[in-house]
């Protein structure tokens, strides 16, 4: 085994085990291990992904375990926010005592079900094959679900059974697609569904086509694109804080990442053209839909989530132009969107114990009671409306490029309006949300403000490194190892 | 595998979506994996084959033991009535059957009746998920297209891999916990299984 393979093992094996022990230690122990636990995890995933990225040129590839640039970006993202999703739940866990299990597992069951959900989501970029991707993504249904109902409240309820249902009847019409693949591939076995063998399908072009559409069509319900995208908002918006921001950050564009190396390994088959427009088409609709929702007074966590529709719509887009431009500029939005939206998710915990009422009311003024807190939520929109210096300006900026070079000028000025209109959007919430007029609260300290307060001065120097890098990403070997995938 | 075991499964998964009884529904589509056992025992061709009948079996036995024990702590006072009457569900449901294998080209799959098999059990597992207002009927619509995966499965040359068929066991499982841990405090929280309950999230 090369080292690559060696960390790869160990970045999904380590919050596996982290997993067993929280299920296993003294209840005392439980927070000090899980708080112990991440910061390994996270530096072997950094770790990996900087390996990885210095070998670019040459991929690890086979039928179980794939390490390539495109899945240890998504590595070193889940790894960071994973770590900081760890390090916030105190700040969570102290503001209630409600769940789904009772008060003495409280904490036992939220790290393990965390550490969990954390582990699987670092394994599906690694993973060399579409059949395991799946039942990985799968499990990332059970450990997620859990999460979202956490606090046991009726509206926790709701939306962690509509993610548990909806998502789960996806992924049953995505393994349809997968099966109608696995009966056109010579190769039987495991093997013959490995990235790589996916294109020797060899069923008729017609069959291949309708299993692509099933396959994506199932997998969006899970990424949460439009129109299946109904679970988002509300699990979004009802999970415990830390819990939406792997959610957001980490699980939608790594179930994207799938739908990608599908898209790139059956292009041959069902013809590449044909397999970008599916891609397009679900980028542009679920772009349309989240816009007039940027537009509306929503509660906090239920406008990053529309939010969420709207980058993921976007990285579809790029993705289908696919050309290095929109490839350079999904690479940095998945990163700069993770930053972001993530950090957002961690000020709705001092948030809902500054004004319980932001949970389910849209709140105004939040920086002239609060300035830490106000700034926060500030940079968040800011970088997510696309506001410069924010990276997902410039990656918007070249997705929009990448999709004139790839000779698709209607949806690349498709793509521009509706950015420029969700921005607007985002503009008006971010002024009314920092700056608008303030009902009178207290004033002082809040609960869990400090961490939060440390990880915007952490989240700002990331994104303004990744604007940085942005310049320089169109013309780097990165790019072109973007381009090739796995080939 | 012969037309009539695969149109007998078909004749079950119809059945799940008018039967009134959530018990009853959970004995038809244990009914249905264990005739999948049988059939995969009966064509099993090597050991790794025995290991996923045996991982089918285990998956029936467990989910039915799940959701009986959850029919039995969640009786309702009153039954929870579909919105849709059960001759209109089953209209509905071979409609879209229908459909889909008249868009969905040729699968594959050893045989035509198989395919067709298949097809018609997701449209039904959909159609028990959409239109019965029971929270549980949502779970079983789920476990009825886990059961037409299993056939086409079983139905594709060269046989599936070993690994994916024990790791759809396992996902269906832990799933399926999942869901009875969600459902006992639906039912707490709410008091009643009915899922026009849940209807607070809007936009």
């Amino acid at each position: 085994m090369t080292s690559r393979e060696v960390l790869a093992v160990a970045v999904i094996a380590l919050p596996a085990l982290a997993m067993m022990l929280l299920l296993l230690a003294p209840t005392g122990l439980v927070p000090r291990l899980a708080r112990f636990a991440a910061v390994p995890t996270a530096v072997l995933a950094l770790a990996l992904t900087v390996l990885a990225l210095r070998a670019s040129g040459e991929p690890v590839v086979g039928d179980w375990l794939v390490v390539d640039v495109a899945g240890v970006l998504l590595v070193g993202i889940i790894g960071i926010v994973g770590l900081a999703s760890v390090l916030v739940s105190p700040a969570y866990l102290g503001t209630g005592t409600d769940s789904l299990v009772s008060r003495e597992r409280r904490q036992r069951i939220y790290y393990a079900s965390l550490y969990g959900f954390w582990a699987i989501l670092l394994a599906v970029p690694l993973v060399g094959n579409l059949g395991a991707a799946w039942l990985l993504v799968e499990a990332t249904t059970a450990a997620s679900a859990l999460l979202v109902g956490f606090s046991g409240h009726a509206r926790a309820l709701e939306a962690g059974w509509k993610y548990l249902v909806l998502t789960s009847l996806g992924l049953g019409v995505a393994l349809l697609g997968i099966v109608m693949l696995a009966a056109g591939i010579p190769r039987g076995g495991l093997g013959g569904l490995s990235w790589q063998a996916l294109s020797t399908y060899s069923g008729g072009s017609e069959t291949a086509l309708v299993a692509y559409l099933l396959l994506l069509a199932g997998l969006a319900a899970k990424i949460g694109w439009a129109p299946v995208h109904n679970w988002l908002p509300d699990a979004h918006s009802e999970a415990p804080p830390p819990v939406s921001a792997l959610l957001s950050a980490a699980l939608l564009p790594t179930v994207l990442l799938v739908a990608w190396r599908s898209q790139h390994a059956l292009a041959p088959v069902v013809g590449e053209r044909t397999a970008r427009t599916v891609l397009i088409v679900f980028g542009l609709t679920s772009l349309a839909v989240a816009v007039p929702f940027l537009w509306r007074s929503l509660p906090w966590k239920r406008l990053l989530a529309y939010s969420s529709l709207e980058h993921m719509g976007v990285i579809a887009l790029g993705i289908g132009f696919g050309t290095p431009l929109a490839l350079a500029g999904v690479a940095i939005h998945i990163a700069a969107h993770a930053v972001a939206k993530a950090l957002g998710f961690y000020a709705a915990t001092p948030l809902l114990t500054y004004d319980p009422r932001a949970g389910e009311h849209a709140v105004t003024g939040i920086g002239r009671g609060q300035p830490s807190l106000g700034a926060t939520m500030g940079i968040s929109l800011a970088a997510l409306s696309g506001l410069p210096p924010s990276p997902l300006f410039v990656s918007e900026v070249l997705i929009v490029a990448g999709g004139f070079q790839a000779g698709h000028p209607w949806a690349a000025s498709a793509t521009a309006l509706l950015l420029a209109l969700g921005f607007l959007g985002l503009a008006h919430a971010l002024i009314e949300t920092t700056a608008g007029d303030s009902p009178p609260r207290e004033r002082g300290p809040i609960a869990g403000m400090r961490g939060v307060a440390a990880l915007t001065c952490v989240s700002v120097v990331l994104m303004l490194g990744l604007a940085a890098a942005a310049v320089v990403l169109p013309s780097s070997d990165l790019v072109d190892a973007l381009v090739r995938g796995l080939s | 595998m012969s037309g009539a075991i695969i149109w007998t499964l078909v004749a079950l998964g119809l059945a799940v979506l008018v039967v009134r009884r959530r018990s009853l529904a959970v004995a038809l589509v244990t009914a249905q994996a264990l005739i999948l056992v049988g059939v995969a025992l009966d064509e099993a061709e090597s050991s790794g084959d025995v290991l996923a009948a045996g991982a089918l079996a285990v998956r029936a036995v467990v989910l039915a033991g799940l959701f009986l024990l959850l029919v039995s702590r969640t009786r309702s006072v009153r039954p929870v009535r579909a919105r849709v009457a059960p001759l209109a569900r089953a209209g509905i449901a071979v409609a879209f059957a229908l459909a889909l294998t008249w868009l969905v080209p040729a699968i594959g799959l050893a045989s035509r009746d198989a395919e067709r098999g298949v097809l018609a059990l997701i449209a039904f597992g959909i159609a028990t998920a959409a239109l019965r207002r029971a929270t549980l009927f949502q779970i079983i619509g789920i476990v009825l297209v886990e059961n037409a995966l299993a056939l086409a499965a079983l139905q594709l040359p060269g046989g599936a891999a070993v690994a994916i068929e024990l790791g759809v066991a396992l996902d269906l499982i832990l799933v399926a916990v999942v869901a009875v841990v969600f459902y006992e405090r639906i039912f707490a929280e709410f008091g009643t299984a009915d899922s026009a309950a849940l209807r607070a999230l809007r936009d």
